[in-house]
This record gives C-alpha cells, sequence and structure tokens, in this order.
C-alpha cells in the first residue's frame, strides 16, 4: 500500500513536471530581479553607503525585523499564489489526461485499484505541491539573503546585523508552512472537486468545473433570492479562521513610538487551535472526502470505449 | 483440466442492447484462445468483462476470481495490451520500468531489460518519441517479463507493418508462450495467428458461434467446390454457407459425414478466415 503510494506519487511528479519547474522558476527569476535591483541601485553609491549606515545606526532592531518580514511575507504569497494556480491546473488534468491519451488502459492494466490512484493524485495535491511550494519560499528567501548580504557587504555594511541579526527564519518558516497547508486543507473541497470533473468530464475540463460555480450562484438568486452557495464558494478563500483579527493600531506602541516587537512574530497571528477547531474546516474536508469518492467511483464504473 | 476462464450466461446490456449476450465459455490452461468477431460483436465488451474493467451479469470467474470486484488481485496474474497507443506518451522506457518494478509483485527487470536490449528500444527514450513498432516490442518486452498466468490481446498489432506483426507473434511464442501461460487473442488479421493458436471462438451479435479447438476443425467442417448437378446434390445435404469462386460453387458444412459427398467434388478444410465468413454470413441468412 505505501510503496504503492510513494510509486504512484513519484508517477505524478514525472508527468507534472510543472508541479515543481513553475516553482523553481519563479524562484529563479525572484533571485533575479532582487540582483538585478541591487545592480541598479549600486549606480547610487553613495545614497546606499548613507542608507546603510542609516539603517545600522537609526531604525531600531524590530523595525527592521519589520522590514524584513514585510519581504519574507511578500515571497510567500507569491509562491502561495503560484501554489493555487497549479493546485487547479493538477488537478483538473490528474484524472482527464489519462483518459485523454488512452494510458488509463494500461494504468488499469497493473495491479493498483482505482482507490489507490485517485488518494495519489489527491495526495499529491494536499501533501507534495504545499511540501515543494513551501521548499521554494525557503530556498528563494536563502538566496535572496546571501545575495543581499554579499552586497552589503560590499557596500561595507555589517550584513550579519543588518540582515542575519534581523530575520526570524525560523518563525518565518513556520508560519510560511502552517498558512500552506493550512490553506490546502482549508481549500480541499475544491480540491475534490476538481478531482471529480477530471474524473467525469468529457471534455474542457477547466470550463467544466468554473461553470457551475458560476451558474448555481445565479440560479440561486434568481429562484431562491438568497446566496448561501456563493457565499460558501467564493468566500470560502476570505474566511480561513487562522488567522486572529489583526488591528494596525495594534501595530504600534504609541507611548514609545515603535513597532512592537512580540507583533512582529508572524506565528504570534496564526490561531491554529482556532483553524482545527472550525466546523467550516471539517465540513470542507468531508465535502472533500465526498468528491474523492465519487471520483474513484467514476473511474472504476465508467466504461471508456 | 484446468479451468483459467470460465463463463456462465455471461451478460451485458448497455441499455437495451445486449454487447454480450448469455454466454457460456471455458478457457484451460496453457491454450492460445483465438477470439474472432466483425466490429461491434461484443469481442472488446467480452474481454473487458475478463479483465475486470467492465461489470456484467451472469458468472464470470477469471483463475478463479470474480475479475470486477477482485481486479487488484486479478492484475498480479494477467496481463494485457488493449491497443499499442495505450503506453503513456510522456513516460521514460527507464521510469515505466521503475514503476511496474514497484507496483508488480511478479515483474522481472532484468528480463524486461534482456529483451529490450534486443530491440531499438533505448531505455532514456520517452514512449513519444518511439515509432509505433517500438512502442509494441517495448509493451510485448514489458508483458513478457511479468510471470501471469493469463495474456489478453486486443488487437496488439493493430496499425503495425508486416515485420513488426511477424516479429510480434514470432517473440510473443518464443519467449512468453511457455505451455504453462495461457493466450486471449482477438485480432482481425486471422492468418497471421492461425497456426499458433489451439482453440477458436467466434462471436457475433453478443453470441458464440463457434467454440472449438483446432484440432477438431478439419473433423466438423469442410468445404466442398463444385458445380452443376454435383452442386443440386450436395446443397441437399445442407450447407451452412454458399459462395461463388470462378464460376464454381464453394459450399461450407457443419457436422456433415466427408463420405457423403464424396465424388460431389473436391474437399478440403476452409481457412479460419472462410469458416468465420461461412458462420457469420450463414447465421445472417
Amino acid at each position: 500500500m505505501i510503496t504503492n503510494q510513494m510509486a504512484l506519487i513519484r508517477r505524478e511528479l514525472w508527468e507534472h513536471r510543472s508541479i515543481y519547474v513553475a516553482p523553481a522558476a519563479i524562484a529563479v527569476i525572484m533571485s533575479l530581479v532582487s540582483l538585478a535591483g541591487m545592480v541598479t541601485a549600486s549606480a547610487f553609491d553613495n545614497e546606499i553607503r548613507m542608507a546603510i549606515l542609516g539603517a545600522s545606526n537609526i531604525v531600531g532592531d524590530a523595525e527592521r525585523q519589520a522590514a524584513m518580514t514585510v519581504f519574507f511575507l511578500g515571497t510567500s504569497w507569491i509562491f502561495l499564489f503560484t501554489l493555487a494556480i497549479l493546485t487547479v491546473f493538477y488537478s483538473l488534468d490528474s484524472l482527464y489526461a489519462e483518459r485523454k491519451d488512452k494510458s488509463i488502459l494500461f494504468w488499469r492494466s497493473l495491479p493498483v485499484t482505482d482507490a489507490e490512484t485517485v488518494i495519489s493524485k489527491l495526495l499529491t495535491a494536499v501533501v507534495v505541491l504545499p511540501l515543494v511550494a513551501v521548499a521554494a519560499i525557503i530556498a528563494t528567501h536563502l538566496i535572496n539573503l546571501v545575495v543581499t548580504s554579499i552586497w552589503i557587504s560590499m557596500k561595507g555594511g555589517d550584513a550579519g546585523h543588518l540582515i542575519w541579526g534581523s530575520v526570524a527564519l525560523l518563525d518565518n518558516w513556520m508560519a510560511a508552512l502552517i498558512v500552506t497547508f493550512a490553506s490546502a486543507a482549508w481549500m480541499s473541497p475544491f480540491i475534490g472537486w476538481f478531482l471529480f470533473v477530471s474524473a467525469f468530464t468529457k471534455r474542457m475540463p477547466l470550463l467544466m468545473a468554473f461553470m457551475p460555480l458560476i451558474l448555481v450562484p445565479l440560479i440561486e438568486l434568481i429562484i431562491l433570492r438568497s446566496s448561501y452557495f456563493a457565499e460558501a464558494v467564493f468566500g470560502r478563500g476570505g474566511m480561513m479562521p487562522l488567522f486572529r483579527g489583526m488591528d494596525m493600531h495594534d501595530f504600534f506602541d504609541e507611548d514609545n513610538m515603535a513597532v512592537k516587537e512580540e507583533l512582529i512574530r508572524l506565528l504570534a497571528h496564526l490561531d491554529i487551535v482556532q483553524f482545527l477547531a472550525s466546523p467550516s474546516l471539517w465540513a470542507g474536508i468531508i465535502v472533500c472526502g465526498l468528491l474523492t469518492t465519487a471520483a474513484i467511483y467514476v473511474r472504476r464504473y465508467r466504461d471508456e470505449s | 483440466m484446468t479451468s483459467l476462464v470460465t463463463a456462465s450466461n455471461v451478460t451485458k446490456r448497455f441499455g437495451d442492447l445486449r454487447a454480450v449476450d448469455n454466454v457460456s465459455f471455458e478457457i484451460e490452461k496453457g491454450k492460445i484462445l483465438g477470439l474472432f468477431g466483425p466490429n461491434g460483436a461484443g469481442k472488446t465488451t467480452l474481454l473487458k468483462a475478463v479483465l475486470g474493467l467492465t461489470d456484467c451479469e451472469g458468472q464470470l470467474s477469471v483463475l478463479g476470481l470474480d475479475p470486477f470486484r477482485q481486479r487488484k488481485e486479478l492484475m498480479k496474474n494477467i496481463c494485457f495490451i488493449a491497443d499499442v497507443a495505450v503506453l503513456p506518451r510522456w513516460i521514460k522506457v527507464t521510469q515505466l520500468l521503475d514503476f511496474i518494478e514497484s507496483v508488480h509483485p511478479n515483474f522481472s527487470r532484468k528480463r524486461a531489460e534482456e529483451l529490450l536490449s534486443q530491440t531499438k528500444v533505448r531505455s532514456e527514450a520517452k514512449v513519444r518519441e518511439l515509432s509505433k513498432g517500438m512502442v509494441t516490442q517495448l509493451h510485448l518486452s514489458i508483458i513478457t517479463a511479468i510471470d501471469a498466468r493469463l495474456l489478453v490481446l486486443d488487437e496488439p498489432t493493430l496499425g503495425l507493418d508486416i515485420i513488426f506483426r511477424k516479429e510480434f507473434y514470432g517473440n510473443l511464442l518464443n519467449d512468453y508462450f511457455d505451455g504453462e501461460r495461457t493466450i486471449l487473442i482477438t485480432t482481425h488479421q486471422v492468418e497471421e495467428i492461425e497456426h499458433l493458436m489451439t482453440d477458436i471462438m467466434f462471436i457475433n451479435d453478443g453470441r458464440i458461434l463457434l467454440d472449438s479447438s483446432m484440432e477438431s476443425l478439419p473433423d466438423k467442417y469442410f468445404e466442398l467446390m463444385t458445380s452443376g448437378e454435383d452442386a443440386d446434390k450436395a446443397r441437399q445435404l445442407g450447407p451452412i454457407f454458399e459462395r461463388d469462386v470462378f464460376g464454381k460453387k464453394v459450399m461450407t458444412f457443419e457436422g456433415v459425414d466427408r463420405e457423403r459427398l464424396a465424388g460431389l467434388g473436391e474437399a478440403h478444410t476452409p481457412s479460419v478466415a472462410d469458416l468465420f465468413v461461412a458462420k457469420v454470413k450463414g447465421a445472417a441468412a
């Protein structure tokens, strides 16, 4: 069972190379962009030196850390966005491509059940893709830190103090890991839906997946004059109960006119218990389970000829 | 005798259409059974039922298993080639071997590599880079390297040129078939497998028209080439089919004593292709 799963997931990585090629390409592009930025900035030699000097002396640790965290967050969001797009395309293709090229007949000639196959595709979407995204986030952070350090050192700054001393790497990476996997779990009903459409549709999986998501709310609005479905579907992304309420005023300790240090830690903003206790999360996971079961059923029972 | 496949009253409906209609047969170990039928006769549906790819009514047992419900177990001991195009085009030969090695308990990678080394298939090539004939060689090498008890081939040589086709059946007999293994094969190119099969089955409109060993065919069937008055006399003995060849009549008889037709013309055993036409057209008439 486990050996089969490993072999099946490895097969997914062979077939869908974009799972790791796309994040790697983005990591490379982002590193090149920041490198290009430094090269351009190098034209303003004096200003840079002044800024480094200023950063070294004036700005407090908390502010510097806040600035780095914002930069890190930006990178992470880009990968999360990439992950979302990759997941949609991967899961829609996963059970459709094998029917289109008829290789399903070959796969089914091997001693692997339909359930094992479909589950390997689900696991690829909810575990492997997020793992790759987190790895890409960490790699991009490290590359950028190293490149920036070298550059700052060349300009006479103290990179150890300015950069490495200012980043809460583990805090950032743990937060990225939690947010990435929580997003995958939270959005899993969509992944289940895409797998089902991928197993079911005869053509145009992308259209077949999104059309009902637009038509059903429209019909509900016209007939029932309500919008529960639309809220459940389109509102879901914004409702993830992982984040604590955030008030920008809390960030500043107004008495001392400084950023509150404990709030810079990203983990402080995540509430894992609240997330795991959310009925909405589990309802979503159940929907994902049901739709995956439906996908297994379709792969097993439908006659492809 | 050990039966590998036992079917009794197997039926598969698609709505009102009975693609397989109340079919019963057995396949014994060590046989090479050729299954023939016109397009849409129910061949592929029957094979799918045997392979557990489709559910059906009636009792069907393959290697003692219910093929549809115990498919995973079954696939450890069955191999099939449905059509040459089914190997995924994106995969590399080595990846294919890696994957099968990790999911198939009866696959010998060493054997597959030995067999492939005799072909032009490079291990680093992707399936899409191979010619159709090479893909078939690859598929056959894989299947030969699986220690399976039953091999099912559905039109395995479709679209291949004559050299690859000859080679395919040559390799099948030399490398795969050892008397312990059993082969079930369908093809339109009857004459190519006529000399290698041990048993033969015709199917039309979902029903079995003929189920016989090759050995006993000459006892049951023969053709008589005749003309004129002799033809009228022969016709009274009830040929199942009659056709014209160069102004003469060729009649196919089933279960009629050859002695009774002695002197009425030239008698010989029909080729499988001719017998097939006679049975299908005769049944339709």
